[in-house]
């Protein structure tokens, strides 16, 4: 092919207001960390991401040995031989201990769930699953090639999903195990299990399409949710297993039996914990023991002695309750695969302890400082091993734990305090991705608070993320009031994951005499369900009568219709996805009824309320909410442009015939697949020869209206598809028998599905990425400004669904100072007081960020939000880099 | 022998960790020091027995690896 190779006539971004000139503009404020996070943060620069085979070697065996015990005691006597051989390992200068696994940024497989997607390409096992369609997003997604990502095999260490490094040595152990848990695994049992659901064949063509991106019930079935710590703090290990002794006498012999394998198994599993933290506090003592420097030695006398009252009591003082959480946290992670666990409102959950301790004047706002940095290293360090297609395409290497503040209390006052504005601190002295912020915002909270977050925000960490609390409080409500949802109890709630709006209940912890109603997670994960299904695949489809133009395959049965008004096309599009509703929504349920039978959760049951109480794990419907189960989204914005385009183009203006657009999308507007090029943002594509013959019917495409931009023509498409959508979710029921319901949040989806699609009626390439989020404009086509994109924004109620998404970008010089920093804030009201839900900046100079494309090593530290997330820029695949340069950014606001 | 098989290597990933004594950074398949100490591990203990493809057996009975951990094991009998 004669290819003549040309840049699009503009830059590589695009801007709104006048184009930034002269140097690259920097941060208007850096802060650093103590001395000793520095320190920590310098070695998590240096550190790989490291999976170890330990864990799963020893939940195995022991599972092997207890044949023919009841299921879950089985689970949890598995779990427990895990957590007591840990390597226990302390690094130096922590101040808050253990992790996942011996590694500083340590994972591991767990085959229980599924076991073919780390085995090699020609092992059987992975043959099966890429003809099941399970692991095609792993075939194109793009994984960061920076940052602690082991990318490539090299020496001893073997390259797992493009992102984790294995020992040689730990691969044969590694397959044996795998292998053990062929057709015994969640994913095998599931699979066997949903081929019974009528229209199973178009389930896995949607798979093999990548129309949908993951199968929710073995790849990540718990999560995007938020924890509950109340149960540890109030009580401590002991004296949980002291309810569950009391709980199993109360229902030995009675009806209701399964309560006391429940009670046994958390009872079996805190042994586990306990031993786990027992060992950790032994290595503490070898460390001491090794040390020469008297201070050092202290310290690791005192995190020795703190974990062996944390073994058994309750926390005494604020240190002891951040070390007791974080405990808890890494041991729910460490029993499934997660992403999205969020500590919730942590800052109040954890003041009366803080308040407490300064009140006493053992601790000052120094070391609490210190020790929330200590608190963030230990959160980045969190990786969560999964398939290259769920790690790289939809997580981009993070693990989403958001930490949210603001909101109200029980009463509807304020909840923010002293420590949630060290919180703050903490995230601008300590910048990395994990925990990310999101300010719960009302109304009822406090200036200097607000300010706070803006000076958070203005510094280009990504975060707070900014998010309507009274949008959510509306949402949650209507979602669970057939569960008894309260006004009051409905204040507790919290983000669970990027953006997860999740029900909490009000804890009374009782400190000193004193009750404390802290906030917590009541409800188990969202966001399992249908995730991610791609708008414009699906639109596709319906111009191509079932087809998917990339693999040749037949999808969905033909629609026949000819196609011949826009309401034909909305149709058979509203048929094409009801029944990818419909398939997916059996066969998820099937999958994690599986996971409930074979790998129930246990931690996170007894922590959540009301399982304790009841004797019920989460899978058993013993979470207070139950509502959780969902439908998400990938691409709408995209969709709706070019279901404008359509409307417009071909059956309105008539510029051309149906035939000729699909002609058009096929030879991709005279431009070589970004596929093929390797670059995915429509500003930086490559012509072909032919490209002339296209380029009149590319301009109309690319003329047609926009969303984001105030204009009523693509607005009404936008409200019709958001209301219809919200809409139809409850027609489908979940596992637990409630309807489902809708979200919008792209994650980093729009990047794999993006690449598996052709060229879409709205302009876009095929190959390039999606738009991000779920209200954020296509990049480079919202030309009117910022409030424009906010009454685009909110054509529709977002209470309506779980949430919704808008991500900007602006210069930083725009907001500058204490006049920018006020302007900020009242552009963000603006928004929310129009009932947006949520909304987030990257404050950053996109120049900046193509410099970091080209010397990624200058810009080891860069964060980018991507959607609902903070991440390393250089930890992101290229498919997301190309979006976020491309973004539109505002220059003025 | 190496350091990833010294009692005093901390692991920080797999590629290298840090000497708990001296501080240092360390590659994890270099030669070790001088006070180089045998950290457990399946293959230094007497329960273990090596079979074929590189795995081997404990107590005679299940399945296990050379070089896995065994700081954390009960059963582990230098041998």
């Amino acid at each position: 092919m004669n290819l003549k190779k040309t840049i699009l006539e503009c830059d590589a971004y695009n801007y709104y207001g006048s184009k930034p000139e002269g140097e690259i503009q920097t941060r208007e404020i850096r802060k650093s960390p103590s001395p000793r996070v520095e320190k920590a943060r310098q070695l998590y620069f240096e550190t790989k991401s490291s999976a170890s085979v330990e864990f799963p070697y020893w939940y195995t065996r022991r599972w092997e040995e207890l044949e023919g015990e009841i299921p879950i005691v089985r689970r949890a006597e598995a779990l427990k031989a895990g957590f007591q051989h840990l390597t226990p390992a302390i690094f130096p200068g922590e101040l808050l201990v253990m992790g996942k696994s011996h590694y500083l940024r340590g994972s591991y497989p767990m085959p229980w769930l599924s076991e073919a997607f780390f085995m090699a390409h020609e092992d059987e096992l992975y043959k099966n699953a890429l003809e099941a369609g399970k692991v095609s997003a792993d075939e194109v997604t793009t994984m960061g090639q920076g940052g602690g990502n082991v990318t490539k095999s090299i020496g001893n260490i073997l390259s797992i999903a493009g992102k984790f490094g294995l020992r040689k040595e730990e691969m044969p152990i590694l397959l044996d195990v795998a292998k053990r848990w062929h057709n015994k695994s969640v994913d095998d049992i599931g699979h066997k299990y949903e081929q019974l659901v009528p229209g199973y064949h178009e389930k896995e063509e949607i798979m093999r399409a990548v129309i949908c991106m993951f199968d929710s019930g073995y790849t990540l079935p718990q999560g995007r949710e938020v924890m509950n710590y109340y149960y540890p703090l109030q009580y401590g290990i002991e004296g949980i297993k002291n309810i569950c002794d009391e709980k199993l006498k109360e229902s030995a012999g009675y009806p209701g039996m399964d309560r006391i394998y429940f009670y046994k198994s958390v009872f079996t599993m805190l042994e586990g914990l306990q031993s786990w933290i027992n060992n950790h506090a032994e290595e503490a003592k070898l460390m001491a023991s090794l040390e020469e420097d008297e201070d050092n030695e202290s310290e690791y006398l005192e995190t020795a002695e703190r974990l062996e009252w944390l073994a058994v009591n309750p926390p005494r003082t604020f240190h002891d309750a951040l070390q007791l959480v974080w405990i808890f946290h890494v041991a729910v992670l460490n029993e499934d695969a997660i992403s999205g666990l969020s500590p919730g409102r942590l800052g109040q959950v954890l003041y009366p302890f803080w308040k407490k301790d300064m009140d006493n004047g053992i601790l000052t706002r120094e070391r609490s400082l210190e020790l929330l940095e200590c608190m963030r290293m230990k959160f980045t360090e969190l990786d969560c091993f999964a398939s290259m297609g769920v790690v790289g395409g939809v997580l981009s290497g993070n693990t989403f734990n958001n930490l949210c503040i603001g909101g109200l209390t029980k009463d509807g006052e304020s909840a923010t305090n002293e420590l949630e504005m060290l919180i703050l601190e903490s995230a601008m002295t300590c910048d990395t991705p994990q925990p990310t912020l999101s300010l719960l915002y009302d109304e009822k909270l406090p200036e200097e608070f607000l300010l706070k977050g803006i000076e958070c925000t203005k510094i280009g960490t990504g975060y707070p993320a900014w998010v309507n609390n009274r949008v959510a409080m509306e949402f949650l409500l209507n979602n669970f009031k057939n569960e008894g949802m309260t006004f009051e109890e409905v204040r507790a709630w919290s983000i669970g994951g990027c953006l997860e709006t999740s029900a909490g209940s009000w804890m009374p912890l009782i400190l000193d005499g004193v009750t404390h109603y802290i906030p917590g997670g009541s409800a188990p994960a969202t966001s399992v369900g249908v995730h991610f299904i791609s708008l414009p695949k699906v639109l596709e489809a319906v111009l191509f009568n079932g087809l998917d133009k990339r693999t040749g395959r037949r999808v969905y049965p033909a629609h026949d219709y000819k196609l011949e008004s826009y309401e034909e096309i909305w149709k058979a599009f509203q048929e094409y996805f009801s029944l990818t509703v419909k398939v997916l929504t059996l066969t998820n349920n099937i999958q994690h009824d599986v996971w409930g039978k074979i790998s129930p959760s246990i931690i996170n049951s007894m922590l959540k309320p009301d399982c304790l109480e009841v004797g019920k794990d989460i899978s058993n419907k013993g979470s207070r909410y139950n509502r959780t189960f969902n439908v998400e989204i990938c691409g709408g914005v995209n969709l709706v442009n070019s279901l404008a385009s359509l409307k417009k183009n071909v059956f309105e203006d008539k510029n051309f015939s149906l035939e000729t657009l699909k002609q058009a999308l096929e030879e991709n507007f005279g431009y070589i697949s970004a596929t093929e090029t390797g670059t995915y943002s429509i500003t930086e594509q490559t012509k072909t020869a032919d490209f002339q013959s296209w380029i009149k019917i590319y301009k109309q495409c690319l003329d047609a209206p926009k969303y984001g931009n105030d204009n009523n023509y693509v607005d009404s498409i936008f409200r019709e598809w958001q209301e219809w959508f919200s809409g139809m979710c409850e027609n489908y029921r979940s596992l637990y028998d409630e309807p489902l319901y809708s979200c919008q949040i792209s994650v980093s989806t729009h990047g794999p599905m993006g690449a598996v699609t052709l060229a879409t009626p709205d302009g876009r390439l095929g190959g390039t990425t999606f738009a991000d989020g779920s209200v954020s404009a296509y990049p480079g086509t919202d030309k009117n400004g910022p409030y424009a994109l906010f009454s685009s924004a909110t054509c529709y109620n977002h209470a309506s669904s779980q949430n919704s998404q808008l991500n900007m970008k602006i210069h930083p010089s725009v907001i500058q100072g204490r006049e920018g920093a006020r302007k900020f804030l009242e552009m963000i009201r603006a928004y929310l007081r129009k009932g947006g839900f949520h909304m987030q900046f990257n404050i950053v100079d996109s120049r900046m960020l193509k410099d970091a494309q080209q010397n990624p090593d200058k810009y080891r530290g860069l964060m980018v939000r991507v959607a609902g997330f903070t991440q390393y820029w250089v930890e992101l695949g290229k498919q997301i880099q190309d979006e976020v340069i491309a973004r539109t950014e505002y220059a003025e606001i | 022998m190496n350091h990833i098989d010294c009692k005093y290597f901390l692991a920080t990933d797999v590629f290298k960790g840090i000497c708990k004594r001296t501080k240092d950074k360390i590659i994890a398949d270099e030669p070790a020091c001088s006070d180089f100490e045998k950290t457990p591990k399946c293959k230094h203990c007497k329960n273990f027995s090596m079979k074929e493809n590189s795995l081997g057996l404990c107590m005679n009975k299940a399945t296990a690896y050379p070089d896995m951990q065994a700081i954390t094991c009960n059963d582990f009998t230098w041998k």
